[in-house]
């Protein structure tokens, strides 16, 4: 069951929260929405669910026109942020639910509801839970009743709205791990919303980036984090060194160092920004080329898997930088001693305008 | 060391001034509460227990006693519905007109009680708007019981609905969103969910609103007519038991509001301490797993 | 579900003390009269209304049933005009029943229908003073010297305050010539002494004899005569004036209530009997001054003879003094500003 979302735009007073969104979720994909606070995806979300109607577009289920139908007849399983599981009902009830509000005539017996449940508690783990209250379990705990609450109904597609939002660190990045193995046992069509990139790009099989109420990108969580299409990107996801500078006859000249840049794409160009990831620098004692510059090491953090160093440069500007714990022994560097910066890639956008080289 | 005894002091008031406080507060409640409580019983018994039942079982007594219980066995059931579809509306829902809807709905609050009566009078009187019509069909409202049903109702409206407005608006409407998800319709989602989670606003406004509509005396007043025996409640019948004289009778018929007045607190407060224990459960073990 | 099931329970209960009480209350009656009076009738029309019924029943064979209200005369009227279904009305003074006719309720010659002006008894205002009239009341004059505190009820709403003011007033006239102007300072240093106004002559009573507020109370004479014996023979003193009013409190049929229900004939006799023998000797035993001469005979010694003065004598009859006096913006109002 796939999702379409079509030319999608929703204001709230005069404000457009989502502008002219489109994007499609295939058939038993993972997909990650992905954005800062109020980039309009949990809106987008909740206009899929059909909790809140969209101003303009459609949304589309399996190619079926969806847009007029409302929350029942979508059939979506959807998770909250704060697990909204009924607070009076015991977790086995919770996750009947959906089964008892079923009409009459469609209606599963007693006997079968206990089963399905049963079924269910022992896909999240739960069934030794099944006579508590929500309020009897942890967070973790919650969210999973919730989700198996979702997938009692069956539904054709699955939302969750930042599901892991409200737990601490450990206890999300367990469960996104489990969130991913799930969806790969019963494969169906998910959505969730984010603002943690970490999860998105772990968890994800494609994202969709979405700032200001537009998509800035969609791909995989590999294209998107290595080949990322503006600046918005770059600073988003994972950390980002920018050079100022001004293009000339092929290159980008910041303070003493020159970059060179491709020249069809920057023709035009006057000032442009290069934007570097941290590990994106080689570093050396002694200068090997002319594409280097020269630093003076202001701090050193060497607790994790790879050395991260503050540097300022000639023209005072900080750098962040992480090299490899081997390679950073093998340089022996410590705090006030100069180093040779080497930017081994980098991309290059003109402040203030579009396209990138 | 020093310093976190002397910190531990910043946060507790000095031992003589919580002891004034709780002496203020115990003579306050004392000559406002209970002297005149109990002086109520103590004049109704003062001429012996068999006086206080004849009092009691006196014809006209017992009528008060029966148009009292009409009178809130209407009004209350009346402004449950009422008051938990306004509160239902209000919390769950966005709709233009809704200050305008709170602000009705607090409107006998701010009405003096005799004005209440006084606005039935001027529509249900013989000189009043629906005045010829009810005369004609030969409908009697005010100096009868639907017109003391009426200003019951109308002064006892808010409670419940104020009572369930907050609460529901502090519980949200993610459940009730999650039940529509799961497929529940709107009256399911409402009877399942939201009722469930209201439950104790409910029970204590419930409790206000009989306390309220049985102790009605300014606007049931206006309206009454106080034929004896046929058109009193409760309180007014103490007025006139009163004028004529019998005081312990009329202290007699006191006790019983008295009493009844006792019982709504300690209602009330059975009610609040089983939501405490409620809440105290649900903050039970949080924290990650 | 929980809720239901409480619901449930509760209506039950409620429903078995309505049942048990319900049977009280449904008396079968083949006519229901309702007589809206003033304040102090009360126990006048309770032993009344028993021997009615029972001389009716013998009579005729037919049950009646007759409900009470009482409340301040004004306010009793404007019951009726908004709709109270009075079958008869027995007020403090004729201007309370002259306001039904407006609304045709009664026709304008209600007065005359019957004897004495519709007056079966008659009333005066006298004083009521604590045991041993501590502060020496003995006529009018002494109700304006300061340091008295003098009780009465609300001229706007109690018919009684109005004969109280009146008498005041007719008393002025009578020491200063006829001089309104004196009379009129008069009875704005009598209010000066007044700290509180109840609605209803009752209310006046009971603020004077159970709070023990005041040094006086103006009231209606059968009122200081029930006070002493209910609450208190040794406590209380009458002080008849030298002179006062003579109140004449009417009674009349209702005739649009009466047609409409089809009562008239049981309420003009639940009235007539009020004339008769027996009602006279209830009307006096309950110290109201009986018109009914053998009657009047019998009682004389019970009542304190004062010089009685009429409203018509004085004030040229009750649609004047009321315009005068009671109206809204009338003299009252001007004199009378509470709290100063």
């Amino acid at each position: 069951m796939s999702i379409e979302v079509r030319n999608i735009s929703k204001k709230f007073g005069g404000f457009a929260v989502i502008n002219d969104v489109s994007f499609t979720a295939g058939t038993g994909e993972l997909l990650a929405l992905l954005g800062p606070s109020g980039s309009g995806k949990t809106t987008l979300l909740r206009v899929i669910a059909g909790l809140e109607t969209a101003d303009a577009g459609a949304v589309l289920f399996h190619g079926e026109d969806a847009t007029d139908a409302g929350v029942r007849e979508r059939r979506v399983g959807f998770v909250f942020q704060h697990y909204a599981l009924f607070r009076h009902m015991t977790v086995f009830e919770n996750v009947a639910f959906g089964l008892k509000v079923r009409p009459r005539k469609v209606r599963p017996a007693k006997a079968e509801i206990a089963e399905k449940v049963g079924q269910l508690l022992r896909l999240v783990q739960l069934e030794r839970f099944a006579g508590h209250f929500p309020s009897q379990l942890s967070g973790g705990q919650r969210q999973r009743v919730a989700l198996a609450r979702a997938l009692a109904v069956e539904p054709k597609v699955l939302l969750l709205d930042e599901p892991f939002g409200a737990l601490d660190a450990k206890v999300r990045r367990d469960l996104r791990q489990w969130l991913r193995r799930l969806h790969d046992e019963l494969h169906i069509t998910s959505v969730f919303v984010t603002h943690d990139q970490e999860e998105a790009l772990e968890v994800a099989d494609r994202v969709v980036v979405m700032n200001n109420g537009g998509i800035e990108q969609e791909g995989t969580p590999d294209e998107i984090y290595h080949r990322p299409a503006s600046p918005f990107m770059y600073e988003f996801l994972g950390n980002v060194n920018l050079f100022h500078g001004r293009v000339e006859d092929g290159n980008l000249h910041v303070g003493a160092l020159a970059l060179p840049v491709p020249p069809d794409a920057s023709a035009g160009w006057r000032n442009a920004c290069a934007y570097i990831r941290p590990h994106q620098f080689g570093l050396s004692r002694q200068r090997k080329g002319s594409n280097q510059f020269r630093a003076r090491v202001e701090s050193i953090n060497q607790a994790g898997p790879v050395a991260r160093l503050m540097l300022v440069t000639e023209w005072a500007s900080t750098l962040n930088v992480e090299v490899p714990n081997a390679e950073f022994l093998a340089l022996a560097l410590a705090r006030g001693e100069d180093v040779f910066v080497e930017p081994r890639e980098l991309k290059v956008f003109p402040s203030g305008g579009t396209g990138g080289a | 060391m020093r310093n976190g005894i002397r910190r531990n002091q910043a946060l507790f008031d000095p031992p003589w001034a919580r002891a004034g406080i709780l002496l203020a507060v115990a003579v306050f409640v004392t000559l406002f509460l209970v002297v005149p409580l109990a002086l109520v019983f103590w004049q109704a018994l003062e001429k012996g227990f068999g006086e206080y039942f004849a009092a009691i079982a006196d014809p006209a007594t017992l009528a008060a006693v029966r148009l009292t219980l009409i009178a809130a066995g209407v009004a209350v059931p009346l402004n449950l519905v009422f008051g938990v579809a306004a509160a239902w509306a209000v919390a769950k829902f966005e709709f233009r007109g809704k200050g305008f809807l709170i602000t009705l709905i607090d409107l006998p609050f701010s009405v003096s009680p005799v004005m209440s009566g006084l606005i039935f009078v001027l529509l249900f009187g013989a000189q009043g708007w629906f005045g010829p019509w009810l005369a004609a069909h030969d409908i009697k409202v005010i100096f009868a019981v639907p017109g003391i049903v009426l200003a019951t109702v109308f002064v006892t409206f808010p409670f419940v609905a104020r009572e369930l407005i907050p609460l529901m608006q502090a519980q949200g409407k993610d459940e009730e969103e999650a039940a529509l998800t799961l497929g529940a319709s709107g009256w399911q989602s409402f009877w399942r969910v939201t009722l469930p989670n209201a439950k104790w606003g409910l029970l204590y406004g419930v409790l206000l609103c009989n306390a309220r509509a049985m102790g009605e005396f300014g606007a049931v007043s206006v309206v009454s007519g106080h034929i004896r025996g046929l058109t009193n409640t409760m309180p007014l019948h103490v007025e006139i038991l009163y004028n004529e004289y019998n005081f312990a009778g009329a202290f007699a018929v006191a006790s019983l509001l008295a009493l009844l007045a006792v019982v709504t607190l300690v209602a009330k407060k059975a009610v609040e301490w089983k939501y405490a224990a409620e809440l105290k459960a649900a903050k039970g073990r949080e924290g990650g797993q | 579900m929980k809720i239901a099931k409480h619901l449930v329970r509760f209506i039950s209960a409620a429903a078995a003390v309505v049942g048990l009480v319900a049977p009280v209350t449904a008396q079968a009656a083949d006519f229901v009269l309702l007589n809206v009076s003033y304040d102090p009738t009360r126990e006048l029309y309770h032993e009344f209304n028993q021997e009615f019924i029972q001389q009716w029943k013998q009579k005729t064979g037919q049950n009646v049933l007759v409900n009470q209200s009482h409340a301040g005369s004004g306010k009793q009227a404007r019951g009726v005009v908004d709709g109270l279904e009075a079958d008869v009305v027995t007020l403090a003074l004729a201007y309370d029943i002259d306001v039904l006719v407006a609304p045709g309720l009664i026709p304008a010659n209600w007065q005359t229908r019957l004897p004495n002006n519709s007056s079966p008894y008659t009333s005066t205002i006298v004083f009521l003073v604590r045991k041993g009239n501590p502060k020496k009341i003995k006529d009018w004059n002494d109700l304006v010297k300061p340091g008295v505190s003098v009780i009465t009820p609300n001229p706007k709403t109690s018919g009684g305050a109005r004969w109280n003011y009146l008498a005041a007033w007719g008393y002025a006239l009578d020491h200063n010539n006829d001089d309104a102007g004196k009379a009129r300072e008069f009875v704005t240093a009598l209010f000066k002494n007044v700290p509180v106004l109840d609605s209803g002559a009752r209310g006046s009573t009971t603020t004077f004899t159970k709070r023990g507020i005041g040094d006086v109370l103006l009231a209606w004479e059968n009122e200081a005569f029930l006070a002493i014996n209910e609450l208190g023979p040794g406590e209380f003193e009458i002080v008849a004036p030298s002179e006062s009013i003579l109140a004449e409190p009417p009674v009349t049929v209702v005739d649009k209530v009466v047609d409409k229900r089809g009562t008239r004939s049981i309420a003009q006799a639940y009235l007539e009997y009020l004339y008769s023998e027996r009602g006279q000797e209830l009307a006096a035993k309950y110290f109201y001054r009986p018109r009914l001469k053998e009657v009047a005979k019998k009682h004389e010694k019970q009542f304190p003879k004062i010089d009685l003065f009429t409203i018509d004598e004085k004030f040229g009859g009750w649609n004047v003094a009321q315009k005068t006096h009671f109206a809204d913006g009338g003299i009252f109002d001007q004199i009378y500003v509470p709290g100063k």
